[in-house]
């Protein structure tokens, strides 16, 4: 086995899958909902950048679109319909499925169920040793990592992040200390499918366009949320490496279907015995 | 964070509490009394549509047994089902076995363990898991064992099993039509006054009282993991049974019998007909399944996207689904001992949590 590829791709899925990741995180930490509509907001995201390269523009400009669209996507559901689950995680789950039904199938509809293939804004791959490495694989790992630390600073750093975690930890007193939790809420919800969003116009280049591109990602992205522990940031992204990471490491060693199903058990194992997640005991 | 069948609760239950009409046995009798002389009254086709509902309505009600009645989410009915309708559709392809006596307890058996292992992973335990854990974890489970199937050249891979057998009895081909009608009636009829039965025993009235407050049931001394695993695993075997009729009815099985779609499909028809009653998921399934064959004639990549409107619509400003238009929440949510009797114990619990 070669180590070169096999570590690039490992990295490669995992960047990925920690931007999809991230974004559902931050929902389900700071609003205690899991988001089922996520997968289709990577879609969006996916389709916008589709959209835009189908007028003649660059994908890369699709690329800078498509958090944008699907951020204020994010932003009218959460205040026509995702505001009104916010005490009850089970309604919240049923509601956001139903989200995401019309989403995929209404997408479904306008691409014919066909799939479509999207140019990277960089093509080729340049040579490492005897290895070529995908050039905008790379690239993606790269603003993986830029987008990590930027959210991280945005949640650590500013004041708007203050104010997340401050309704986080105890939205009353938050309330009392003059935040619109409800404003954060929302600007919470639009900042998740704004990730998600990017991660979708990300990757499209990489997987074809179909309706169906966001759906795989969506109970491994909770497993990975629930491992890392709800309600930390640095939880998320350590769950969404881990997992990334495992699922595409064990396909190079065992069959395919088989490595699937150790992941998913482990995943629900590990969580079921460590509930407040992976990171807690470091973090205490 | 009340289970949702009880969110809209105390709208003045104290008023009504004195006298209620009890609507639902009427509309359980009239149902058996329609459904009993159907198959003379509608062409072949149809027949084969209300033995497809009457089987979907087994797997709607054990989702409501689950979840209406034990408050536990889940999202891996089809698991069950799909399981135990594979394990029936192999035994009948492998070793030519198609008798109904053998089959369908199988099926129900296999469907009765995969729910308790099932249950060993995301419920049983020192301690207690949370609905949220649970949810995802029976979705995880029904994701997975799809993807299983799919990939396993034995069961199938994509194509599943196919052109199985008729299921027979001392001899006798229960066909598909009056006899697999009448059948799958009597094993629903059946099934359904058990469950409703045991709802409303003592251990249902356990279970009322862990869907309200949980942790005070637990300080009661009720082993709650226990309760919660037991109808869990119930909620399997009634699965099981549906999968296995399933399977012979349609003389196939596949992959999208065991997944998500179909987990989330029996979620929607419960909360279609109504939660906690019993006979609306059954309605549910009736009702969304004419829907669905209306609205494909004419706009077949429609149907999902009104299904998602659909259940959207209904979590949001209907979550009693159509039963709660009938029955009162009392009713609904269910009395424990005669009521005449002066103390309700849940109507009293519900009052004063409230």
């Amino acid at each position: 086995m070669d180590v070169v590829p096999f570590v690039f791709d490992v990295a490669a899925y995992s960047a990925i899958f920690v931007l999809v990741v991230l974004g559902l995180g931050i929902i389900a930490s700071m609003m205690g909902i899991f988001n089922f509509a996520h997968g289709e907001f990577v879609l969006l995201g996916a389709y916008t950048v589709y959209l835009v390269e189908g007028t003649g523009m660059p994908s890369w400009f699709g690329m800078l679109l498509a958090p944008l669209c699907v951020a204020i996507v994010g932003l009218v559901l959460e205040r026509l319909v995702i505001r009104r689950f916010y005490a009850a995680p089970v309604v919240a789950m049923l509601g956001t499925y139903a989200i995401a039904l019309v989403l995929r199938e209404g997408v479904r509809g306008l691409l014919g169920g066909q799939f479509y293939n999207v140019s990277a804004p960089l093509v080729g791959s340049f040579g490492l040793g005897h290895f070529s490495i995908s050039k905008w694989r790379s690239a993606v790992i790269v603003i993986t990592v830029v987008v990590m630390v930027g959210c991280y600073l945005l949640l650590v750093r500013t004041r708007f992040g203050l104010q997340m975690r401050a309704s986080l930890e105890n939205p009353a007193l938050a309330r009392a200390s003059g935040i619109s939790t409800s404003r954060v809420y929302a600007a919470t919800f639009a900042l998740g499918a704004g990730l998600a969003g990017l991660a979708g116009g990300l990757m499209v280049p990489i997987y074809s366009l179909n309706a169906d591109l966001g759906v795989p990602f969506l109970i491994k992205s909770f497993l990975a949320v629930m491992l890392g522990g709800m309600g930390s940031f640095e939880g998320s992204v350590a769950g969404a490496a881990l997992v990334g990471a495992t699922s595409a490491a064990l396909p190079w060693v065992i069959k395919p279907v088989v490595a699937n199903l150790l992941v998913f058990l482990i995943a629900i194992v590990i969580v079921k015995f460590r509930p407040e997640g992976l990171l807690s005991r470091w973090r205490s | 964070m009340g289970t949702m069948p009880l969110m809209q609760e105390n709208s003045g239950g104290r008023q009504r509490a004195p006298a209620y009409r009890r609507v639902l046995p009427w509309i359980e009798i009239a149902l058996l009394v329609a459904a009993i002389p159907l198959p003379w009254l509608v062409e072949d086709f149809w027949i084969l549509f209300a033995t497809k509902v009457l089987i979907l309505g087994l797997l709607a009600i054990s989702f409501d047994m689950v979840w209406g009645f034990g408050g536990i989410m889940s999202f891996g009915q089809a698991l069950f089902f799909g399981v135990a309708g594979y394990t029936a559709a192999l035994i009948a392809t492998k070793l030519d076995v198609t008798s109904v006596l053998v089959l369908l307890p199988t099926a129900a058996v296999t469907g009765l363990l995969s729910a308790l292992v099932l249950a060993i992973i995301v419920i049983l335990g020192r301690r207690p898991t949370t609905v949220v854990f649970v949810a995802l974890g029976t979705l995880t489970g029904s994701y997975v064992v799809e993807r299983l199937a799919r990939g396993w050249s034995y069961v199938g891979g994509q194509n599943g099993i196919s052109s199985l057998p008729r299921l027979t009895i001392g001899g006798v081909e229960i066909e598909e039509g009056i006899l697999f009608y009448f059948m799958a009636l009597g094993i629903l009829a059946t099934v359904y006054v058990l469950v409703r039965l045991l709802m409303r025993s003592q251990f249902g009235l356990v279970l009322a009282g862990i869907r309200q407050q949980e942790s005070r049931i637990a300080f009661l001394g009720y082993r709650v993991q226990n309760y919660k695993g037991v109808v869990f695993s119930l909620g399997g075997l009634i699965a099981g049974t549906a999968g296995g009729m399933y399977a012979f009815h349609e003389g196939f099985m596949g992959p999208g019998q065991l997944g998500p779609v179909l987990s989330t499909q029996v979620v929607l028809y419960a909360l279609f007909g109504g939660v906690g009653t019993l006979i609306g998921p059954i309605i549910g399934v009736g009702l969304i399944e004419i829907m669905s064959y209306a609205l494909s004639q004419y706009w077949e990549t429609g149907w999902p996207i009104v299904l998602g409107l659909l259940l959207l619509a209904l979590v949001m400003f209907r979550p009693t689904g159509i039963m709660g238009l009938l029955v009162s929440d009392r009713e609904r949510v269910g009395s424990f001992g005669r009521p005449k009797q002066a103390a309700d114990p849940v109507a009293g619990t519900r009052h004063e949590a409230a």
